[in-house]
């Protein structure tokens, strides 16, 4: 019997890896593969899915795949065993952005970044979810890279749980709270908006914080920059945040690194227009589909304004939206984790 | 047509438009306000000094969980138990920190001192 088992550095409730090893996990065992999902740190409401990683074990000829989003001593470890190995590079967060803020993960980002060409050259076939995370690992010395994106299951999207309060127009912002994302300058944005263009603006962040100090930072940045109606909501379980996009009249991502940005197909797939900053893996996710924005705060709400007044520029958006989605659609996806898994496994 | 292409430049006008009667006055004051905590490759040499003294706070310790707040607060009182333990541990790494950094830092200026020379004893007389 084939057996494919699933490694991770942490694993949580909600962040994009650890979901990721679950869908990987769904397709799999439909397929008839059998395995264990492990991770180095298992948080509370992942306990469900993931096995310690201390409590790995493997024949000789099982599958694993490593899927790389910072260094831990377990995960290196895996080197080690003689079996076949899959590489995911989901990428790894320079940690400049981490140093000043919780320098235990900068730790594990900067070992991660130093370590990639050592993960490169221990797996059979070395994959990555998107052309940007693609380069790094060409950058790290990987000769052959699968792009593999990130499989987009929509029906984890149907469930709705409340709406968010208020009746403005609703600007969402979806990722954890950590530095790279630039919550600061969204912020700043915001509260440009909803001084020049709409005073009933409402802004909902949706995602963890770093840790809590980092989430008081949050916190104090927004209430310096002068905008009302902010909710910093932490995470929030599935129903709820697909309530907020259902609501939402348009997402935010300021973001100055993303390794693949899953919540630009889930703002495609509730038809909500995107306003973007192009960094990272985003323009090659989102392509024409987005509105793009310079960086200059006023231009960003001036963008928003427009994505959320004119009615002709939203139906393109979300033509566009719908073309991106069907590039990422789940069957063309599932077809390359199928052929990835088979060349490890030959 | 109002399209995603030409997006941006009609969000420019209109945001230089509103800036000709006054309007986004004040913003960007307090852009970028990450800016000055997001380091490059290589962290600057006054702030290896700074981290160089190991000094924890003891409201770094807290619990992930939902409701974790009596965890939080058993692991603080672990920790003032322990105190005497953990005061030892810091000192220590301190010491060799700060004895690290030293000597790094002596290594520097010798190593300047004898590119200097170098440089002084390659130049054509």
């Amino acid at each position: 019997m084939t057996v494919v088992h699933q490694a991770v550095v942490g694993a949580g409730p909600y962040d994009a890896v650890s979901e990721q090893s679950r869908a990987w996990r769904r397709l799999l065992s439909g397929d008839g593969i059998a395995g264990g999902d492990y991770a180095g740190q298992v948080d509370h409401g992942a306990r469900d899915h993931f096995h310690r990683l201390e409590r790995f074990s493997a024949a000789a000829d099982d599958l694993i795949v490593i899927r790389y989003s910072a260094w831990s001593h377990a995960l290196a470890r895996l080197l080690e065993l003689p079996n076949p190995k899959l590489l995911v590079y989901h990428n790894i967060t320079p940690p400049g952005y981490l140093w000043n803020h919780s320098p235990g993960l900068a730790v594990q980002c900067a070992v991660g970044r130093m370590q990639l060409p050592a993960f490169a050259r221990g797996a059979r076939v070395t994959t990555a979810d998107s052309e940007f995370n693609a380069g790094e690992l060409y950058a790290a010395g990987a000769e052959s890279v699968r792009v593999v994106p990130v499989l987009f299951e929509a029906g984890r999207l149907a469930p709705r749980g409340h709406a968010p309060e208020g009746d403005g127009p609703l600007v969402l912002v979806v990722g954890r709270l950590v530095p790279n994302k630039r919550h600061d300058r969204v912020f700043d944005a915001f509260a440009a908006y909803q001084r020049e263009c709409e005073p009933d603006a409402r802004l909902l962040c949706v995602g963890t914080a770093l840790n809590p100090g980092y989430a008081a930072l949050m916190q104090t940045l927004a209430d310096a920059s002068g905008a009302r109606d902010v909710r910093l909501a932490g995470g929030l379980a599935q129903d709820e945040v697909n309530a907020a996009y259902a609501e939402a009249d348009v997402l935010l991502t300021l973001s100055e690194h993303e390794g693949f940005c899953v919540p630009l197909l889930e703002a495609f797939h509730f038809g909500v227009p995107v306003v973007a900053a192009p960094a990272g893996a985003v323009p090659g996710v989102a392509g024409h589909a987005a509105l793009y924005t310079d960086g200059d705060a006023a231009v960003t709400a001036e963008l928003i304004d427009l994505a959320v007044t004119d009615t002709e520029l939203r139906a393109e958006l979300e033509r566009r939206g719908r073309e991106r989605l069907e590039h990422f659609a789940y069957e063309h996806t599932a077809k390359s984790v199928r052929e990835a898994v088979g060349e490890a496994l030959a | 047509m109002s399209g995603p292409d030409d997006a941006l430049e009609r969000a420019r006008e209109a945001a230089a438009a509103k800036r000709r009667r006054g309007g986004y006055s004040g913003l960007n004051e307090g852009a970028d306000a990450l800016d000055p905590t997001i380091l490059g490759e290589k962290a600057p040499a006054t702030l290896l000094s700074e981290w160089a003294v190991i000094e924890i706070e003891p409201a770094l310790l807290y619990s992930t969980r939902r409701g974790g707040a009596p965890v939080t607060a058993l692991k603080r009182l672990l920790m003032r138990l322990l105190r005497q333990y953990f005061v030892e541990l810091e000192a220590r790494q301190t010491r060799f920190n700060l004895g690290a950094l030293a000597a790094i830092s002596e290594i520097e200026q010798r190593m300047n001192r004898l590119e200097r020379e170098a440089a002084a004893g390659s130049e054509p007389e």
